[in-house]
């Protein structure tokens, strides 16, 4: 790895001012799995100066329950959110979601701030840089996103995301980035209408992943993730997440889904379903919710949303595949 | 008054920062610098415990957080000591493959005996990192399933398919824990 300097904050506070005395070119440092990586491969566009540890703040890992619903904290392993009893019994698909990341040895040392705040995986962007240079791709300062002329059968279903307001000189750009949101705490999180907590404000799961060509969600660069609440799931809530990937350890989601149902004596009063690794961002299929609420939940029922899920889909040259598997989870999801 | 960068960065630069941190039971202490026994910020555990440390039983295979090779047991947890800088090691207790064996009497761990017993490898480079994760895993649950034993060992890979015998050699473990508790 390239020289960078190193600070352990000890309070958020702390953190916060260090972030803003860099000007944008330190980086926090949580579990460290995706940064380190990213940082040995040197891709991004600026290495940056410095990291800024945060595992030296206390108290930041907290996961409680109350009357109202859950907090975690945004240093919470992902591996205690497993095994913490209230989510394994009341946010069960929170449970699913973090289980179904990466490995047990990742598990140990990642946290959920660290999951949600997490670089893409797209294969161009996170080219090595030391075997034979790197992939110049729109986030790197390219005219194009690389995913447009290559092997495309990973990358986003829904277009692109747009090239952020910063003003780099390219020229004339090609749509946007078509990398996929990487992370599947986001989807769980965002179906059950979580609320993510910064230093700088508090907003809903949905708007916090906010996808540019530069970076996927809102945070500010002299903003971290300090905690995330979610709310008292409804009665008779029915929670399920399911992650499509090759191989069940390590991969990243092909196809990921979450949804939470409210039924009452098997009508649909409400739902949620979101979709992951389709778009830069996650997805809420919102016709999908639409035409199902007021209805009794059957096969048709959940065969149709999930068409209206897919229905605005636009994939590339190689990842059509994707909308027939998305389809079978959102199916999967509403109907067994 | 809110102190400014120079400050900050003064703060930590001039008293010298040390790392300490113990390995198999031996504490060691680093200065964080750029010299030769020095600690820099960009060195991760892996580097540390073998370039350094001169611990070469842990492994390094992807160096990227994938493969499970350089597994060794941080306060009780398997984690992967590529994806670990050492400068926020401070603190720590380590323990690497070389740990395993009894200090006294110089025996074998049962995990690392049964690996032995059952020829649970082939080239033996993922063998370590399969020893410490099987090892971390087992004291905190010492009598899994061997469904449990699986999903304890998915994030270990192995190119020469030793997985079956490793199940074995672990399940084996546990059986005669088993037996000796009854």
């Amino acid at each position: 790895m390239k020289q960078f300097e190193h600070h352990d904050a000890l309070s958020i506070e702390e953190a916060v001012a260090l972030l803003s005395d860099y000007e944008g070119k330190a980086k926090i440092i949580a579990g460290g799995t995706d940064l380190l990586g990213a940082l040995r491969d040197e891709v991004f566009l600026e290495y940056p100066e410095a990291l800024i540890n945060i595992k030296t703040i206390d108290g930041l890992d907290y996961i409680r329950s109350d009357e109202k619903g859950l907090a975690i904290g945004a240093m919470a392993g992902l591996a205690d959110i497993v095994k913490s009893p209230v989510v394994k019994k009341e946010y069960q698909m929170l449970a699913e979601a973090a289980y179904s990341v990466a490995t047990p040895q990742i598990r140990n040392m990642a946290t959920i701030g660290g999951n949600l705040a997490q670089d893409v995986r797209c294969w161009f962007y996170r080219y090595p840089r030391r075997i034979g240079g790197p992939m110049v791709c729109l986030r790197k300062g390219g005219k194009f996103c690389s995913a447009l002329a290559g092997d495309n059968r990973y990358h986003s279903i829904f277009g692109a995301a747009a090239l952020s307001d910063i003003s780099l000189d390219l020229g004339k750009v090609r749509k946007g980035c078509f990398a996929v949101g990487p992370s599947d705490i986001a989807v769980a999180l965002i179906a059950m209408d979580a609320s993510i907590v910064t230093t700088k404000r508090s907003l809903p799961a949905e708007l916090f992943f906010k996808a540019t060509a530069l970076s996927s969600t809102v945070l500010d660069s002299d903003e971290l993730v300090k905690e995330i609440e979610i709310p008292k799931l409804p009665m008779g809530a029915v929670q399920r997440y399911d992650k499509f990937t090759l191989r069940k350890p390590i991969d990243f989601a092909v196809v990921s889904v979450a949804s939470m149902l409210t039924l009452n004596n098997g009508v649909c009063e409400d739902a949620r379903i979101v979709l992951g690794a389709v778009a830069p961002e996650p997805v809420r299929a919102r016709k999908a919710e639409q035409v199902m609420k007021g209805r009794i939940v059957d096969e048709d029922v959940a065969l149709e949303a999930a068409e209206h899920a897919l229905a605005g889909s636009s994939p590339l040259r190689m990842n059509e595949y994707k909308v027939e598997i998305a389809k079978v989870l959102v199916k999967h999801a509403i109907w067994g | 008054m809110t102190a400014n960068k120079s400050d900050r960065v003064t703060r930590e630069t001039a008293a010298t920062r040390h790392v300490g941190f113990t390995v198999n039971g031996q504490y060691h202490e680093f200065r964080v610098g750029s010299g030769g026994i020095e600690i820099s910020p960009t060195h991760t555990l892996s580097w540390t415990l073998r370039e350094v440390l001169g611990l070469m039983g842990t492994k390094v295979s992807c160096d990227s957080g994938a493969c499970g090779s350089c597994t060794v047991i941080m306060d009780g947890k398997a984690v992967l000591s590529c994806k670990v800088l050492t400068i926020e090691c401070d603190g720590k207790t380590i323990t690497t493959i070389e740990g395993l064996r009894d200090p006294k009497t110089g025996a074998l761990d049962p995990i690392q005996q049964s690996f032995i017993d059952h020829t649970a490898f082939q080239c033996g480079y993922c063998t370590p990192g399969m020893i410490m994760t099987a090892k971390a895993f087992l004291n905190e649950n010492p009598q899994p399933t061997e469904e449990e034993i699986k999903d304890a060992l998915s994030g270990n890979f192995c190119r020469c398919i030793s997985h079956y015998q490793v199940i074995r050699a672990v399940m084996s473990v546990v059986e005669k824990e088993g037996e000796h508790g009854r």
